[in-house]
């Protein structure tokens, strides 16, 4: 009972004072949830990758999320910076591309984009099921192509934007020729990287394409 | 209204608009007036020393009336309500104008793609331009659209035409629109449609005739010219 006088007695002020006081900590507590750009806030955010990556990054081949674990981060990178900037998953049809464009969308604040790849680029690699049936022989002729970038056990080169391809799966890579050669990658004029390899693909036919992969498999 | 907060961008926005102040006048003043005799009543019969409680069976005339004349007038605002509504449901989603063009809007996990004729007018010809993220028309034409979806049920929201449609997978709807001002507005998701439905957003970019033309003229596929 002794208290309510002082309650009612406080000054208008004094009162607007604490009121900010709270607001101030409580936006301050919110702020500081999010972890600074790196590992922390990397892992934050790929809880948004994981309904379609899956926790470990294997991918979805019925979503058509390839297996992105230990990719390496200037890739990831690259990538998602082509999707946020419409130079990838802008074609009409290109439905998979489309859904991967919008989640790029979410990474908005300053080093998303470097934070989640960092963390991608440290899940340990996964190993990818043989699902294109094709003769892996003839492949090894084609591949004679890619070793130039690729390099010739696929390990990719850093320099030229070339990312490996050895433990990727097969159904992703196949579906990639066939985009290269559609044109719903590659055609943007700032994609260096897609622009380079969108001509590669345009003497590959059916088979070729998938005989290729096939050899690509046999890097592992 | 709504004008000064959100701009009337289409040709039935401002129907949908005097509807909602319609609603928001007659709901407003019978809850304002309930709201007074309420605290009226709390006050006018509060506790007081002398003053003993009355049971009330709610059969009394004189009690009778404050349920019954309300309840009438109530009822009468109701039906204006359902004239209204009906009226504006029937401008915009029963009544079709004749179409000056006509475009395919189809949503999917978590964009917009539309296909809208190319040079010749028509779609579903090889000229028609396809674009994701913004939608071309020409300011004070009369639009169909014909809405799909291609996974799961999305709705199709134009804030500033007060437009919004679900698109269902399996289906076909059509619908119009009637832009009357020039500018780029949002088009959103107005249905949960997954986790990156808060990032389906799209533009519609409403031009003169002069831009239109030019615009239709720079996107429509050079090997169907």
């Amino acid at each position: 009972m002794e208290l309510q006088p002082q309650v009612r007695m406080m000054p208008r002020k004094k009162s607007l004072r604490a009121a900010a006081a709270v607001l101030v900590a409580v936006g301050a507590t919110a702020c500081a949830h999010t972890p600074p750009p790196g590992l922390a806030r990397g892992k934050e955010i790929y809880a948004t990758c994981v309904p379609c990556h899956g926790a470990d990054g294997a991918g979805n081949q019925e979503l058509g999320a390839p297996n992105i674990a230990g990719l390496p981060k200037w890739y990831v990178q690259a990538e998602l910076l082509k999707f946020q900037t419409r130079q990838r998953g802008v074609n009409a049809f290109d439905t998979i591309g489309l859904r991967m464009r919008a989640m790029s969308r979410t990474l908005n604040l300053p080093g998303d984009v470097e934070s989640v790849a960092e963390y991608v680029a440290t899940l340990p690699r996964n190993p990818v099921p043989t699902t294109v049936k094709a003769n892996p022989m003839a492949g090894k002729a084609t591949y004679q192509t890619c070793v130039a970038c690729h390099g010739a056990t696929a390990r990719g080169t850093k320099t030229v934007g070339a990312p490996p391809l050895y433990d990727q799966a097969d159904w992703y890579l196949l579906r990639q020729l066939h985009q290269f050669k559609k044109g719903w990658r590659g055609t943007d004029p700032r994609d260096i990287t897609g622009g380079t390899m969108r001509p590669m693909t345009f003497s590959l036919d059916e088979n070729a394409m998938a005989n290729v992969v096939a050899y690509i498999q046999t890097l592992k | 209204m709504l004008h000064g907060l959100i701009p009337e961008a289409s040709s039935f926005a401002g129907n949908i608009d005097w509807l909602i102040f319609l609603v928001l006048v007659l709901v407003g003043f019978w809850f304002i007036v309930a709201e007074g005799v309420f605290f009226w009543l709390i006050f006018r019969f509060r506790s007081r020393p002398g003053h003993k409680g009355q049971y009330l069976t709610g059969h009394e005339k004189h009690v009778e009336r404050w349920i019954k004349i309300p309840h009438a007038l109530v009822l009468i605002c109701d039906v204006i309500i359902i004239i209204g509504a009906v009226h504006v449901w029937y401008i915009v989603k029963m009544h079709l104008p004749p179409a000056d063009y006509t475009v395919r809007v189809t949503g999917q996990q978590w964009d917009w793609v539309f296909q809208q004729p190319g040079a010749d007018g028509k779609l579903d010809t090889k000229d028609d331009i396809y674009t994701t993220d913004s939608l071309h028309v020409e300011v004070n034409k009369t639009y169909h659209f014909l809405l799909e979806s291609r996974d799961v049920i999305h709705d199709f929201s134009v804030p500033v035409f007060r437009l919004k449609q679900d698109a269902v997978p399996g289906r076909t709807i059509t619908g119009w629109f009637r832009p009357t001002e020039t500018g780029t507005f949002d088009i959103q998701c107005a249905k949960l449609c997954g986790i990156g439905h808060g990032v389906m957003v799209g533009s519609m970019v409403v031009e003169t005739p002069a831009q239109h033309a030019a615009w239709v003229a720079k996107n429509t596929p050079t090997s169907a010219q």
